[in-house]
């Protein structure tokens, strides 16, 4: 898929005929310098955006051929977001945050017992009544990751997840996403600038100047054209 | 609960200055109805009432010819067999000039109207004997009421003083009589017989030469909602007379019409008051949108649909509305309850007639729980349209 962005001489391609498939289960992370589309190519697959030329097929299904009911529906049912502020609902709890998803979705059938499991799982048992905007940045993201796997998602998707954290807390944001990667052989796509957090990883692909490459240098990978 | 709606509530509960704002922009509107409805409502109900209780009754028969020639007796009989009548007097009017001596000067007053009435008849009819602020009324054959600005006009006459009347008779003789002022009458608010001079009706029909004849009837009910059946069957049952009948409504059209078309401006401005309010909604929702932009972003990225965000949006119109509807109707029975215990006057003289009108309550209150739905649309349609990977660049 390519995105370019402006008409003429403003033109920018943000993202330059890149190809890649992602297996269920993989911990891939999209590396790259500020600028080099990273963002972008996480925005197209997480159905927020649109390529301009190309398609993006999730679990077999042409998404740029659905409408926008039908991508909120995907959206929700298939793909989970972890942001890199957390994006939390300050006027909500915890606990009502992580069940959004699930009431959105109307499938309320043991949702809470569901979220209240994760929100055990990610360690905030004791904080899910607390407004959202109460508890600490990590302990947000923490949620946040709860709010991400509670529709049970073919994809997470997390968007410099710890790029907003201190490195104690980003160290523990990682490794609960590992964590939960492996337990529940969840995909996770993880845009990141920050590597060295990220340690041993399924993949690494990384975005220069709108081109995708396999692997963490671009001196060492090959062209994912 | 309905999660949109939770979500609803808690943005607008956790905004309070936007809410409180918006919710007294209905309070306001609201209010301003309610004012205006005690006051001008008001008004035209106490000109009616003291139309109907001092000159028309809730019914008033009078003669396509100036004169009902039929026995008062056998006509206010006829009417006081029914039910629904309290009763019925009869009336006779003309004209006159009234004199007086006081201090050794002669004041002469011309056209005063004067009114005979059957004193034991008319007190069950009509109030007109109890604006009769000093003195009695008219028992006696020879004495007179005169109204307040009537009394002024002859240089300060009071109870006791002696006026000389004089009626033009059938014949287009002049007929004087002696008088003895016996009560002065001020009625609240002036539509009583303050410019009018009452004497009994025999003498009056003896000045005028019109004996046994009558001007008018005047009935009254005991439940006036009845006035259209008694009149219609009164007037079925005098086929071969020339009777006229006329309810309030009817015999007061004139005196009513101006208050009347003046009242719908008045609730027009009302209503664009409400209208006012529903722009300080759109305002103020606008601001909640641009304020929750971010919120948007992300409740359209985990998978919200444009309609679920509509949905919350005219949620919180409808929450500003019923909220605002319900503290706007309060402060308007409140400031109802008010008027009526201090018994408001328009003027600080005429005691306004103040009701409550349920249906016009509910009315108002519908229509601004509506207008603030229609409000909210604007706003919740613009919500929609927010791209929520542009949502929630915004910070």
């Amino acid at each position: 898929m390519s995105k370019i962005y402006g008409q003429g001489e403003n033109q920018v391609n943000a993202l330059d005929n890149v190809t890649f498939s992602i297996e269920k289960g993989e911990f891939v992370l999209i590396v790259g310098s500020s600028g080099s589309g990273k963002s972008t190519l996480l925005n197209m697959i997480g159905l927020l955006d649109r390529p301009t030329y190309g398609k993006i097929f999730i679990d077999g299904t042409d998404t740029t051929k659905l409408d926008d009911n039908k991508i909120s529906s995907f959206r929700n049912n298939k793909l989970g977001f972890i942001f890199q502020f957390s994006n939390l609902l300050s006027d909500l709890t915890v606990l009502e945050n992580v069940l959004l998803p699930r009431q959105i979705a109307r499938t309320n059938n043991s949702a809470e017992e569901d979220a209240k499991k994760l929100l055990n799982a990610v360690g905030l048992e004791n904080q899910m009544n607390k407004r959202a905007n109460k508890i600490s940045g990590g302990q947000a993201q923490r949620a946040a990751i709860a709010r991400g796997l509670i529709n049970s998602p073919s994809i997470v998707l997390a968007d410099e997840p710890t790029g907003n954290l201190d490195s104690v807390t980003s160290e523990k944001i990682v490794q609960l996403m590992k964590t939960m990667a492996k337990e529940l052989n969840q995909t996770f796509i993880v845009v990141t600038h920050d590597r060295q957090h990220f340690g041993d990883v399924d993949r690494v692909i990384t975005i220069k100047d709108g081109h995708a490459f396999e692997g963490d240098l671009p001196s060492e990978v090959e062209v994912l054209v | 609960m309905e999660y949109r709606l939770r979500l609803a509530k808690r943005m607008l509960f956790n905004k309070k200055g936007s809410l409180i704002g918006a919710v007294l922009a209905v309070t306001i509107g609201i209010l301003v109805i309610h004012v205006n409805f005690v006051i001008f409502q008001g008004l035209f109900d106490a000109i009616v009432r003291d139309i109907s209780n001092y000159r028309n009754g809730d019914i008033l028969v009078t003669d396509e010819a100036d004169y009902i020639d039929k026995s008062d007796l056998s006509v206010v009989n006829w009417f006081e067999r029914i039910p629904y009548v309290e009763a019925a007097t009869p009336r006779l009017s003309s004209t006159a000039e009234i004199n007086m001596t006081k201090n050794g000067k002669l004041i002469e007053e011309t056209r005063i109207p004067i009114v005979g009435i059957d004193p034991y008849r008319d007190i069950r009819a009509s109030t007109v004997h109890e604006t009769v602020a000093e003195g009695s009324y008219v028992f006696a054959r020879n004495s007179i009421v005169l109204g307040s600005n009537v009394a002024r006009d002859l240089g300060g006459a009071e109870v006791g003083d002696s006026v000389k009347v004089l009626v033009v008779d059938r014949n287009g003789e002049d007929q004087i009589r002696r008088f003895t002022v016996t009560g002065i009458a001020q009625s609240p608010g002036g539509q009583g017989f303050d410019y009018t001079a009452v004497v009994h009706i025999d003498t009056l029909r003896d000045m005028m030469k019109r004996d046994g004849e009558t001007g008018s009837f005047m009935i009254k009910l005991n439940d006036p909602s009845k006035a259209l059946e008694v009149k219609e069957f009164f007037l079925r049952s005098f086929p071969n007379d020339d009777f006229l009948a006329e309810t309030i409504e009817e015999s007061a059209e004139e005196q009513l019409a101006g208050f009347r078309s003046g009242i719908a401006m008045i609730n027009m401005i009302g209503y664009f008051g409400m209208m006012s309010s529903a722009f300080a909604i759109v305002t103020i929702q606008m601001m909640l949108v641009n304020g929750k932009t971010r919120e948007i972003g992300v409740m359209r990225s985990i998978g919200a649909k444009r309609k679920d965000i509509l949905i919350i949006f005219i949620f919180q119109g409808m929450i500003i509305g019923a909220i605002g509807a319900g503290v706007g109707t309060a402060a308007g029975l409140g400031y109802t309850f008010y008027a009526k215990e201090t018994k408001m006057s328009f003027n600080n003289s005429l005691p306004l007639e103040v009701s409550y009108n349920w249906e016009k309550i509910i009315q108002t209150a519908l229509t601004s729980f509506v207008l603030a739905i229609i409000a909210s649309l604007y706003p919740s349609y613009r919500a929609t349209k927010l791209l929520p990977v542009e949502a929630m660049r915004t910070v």
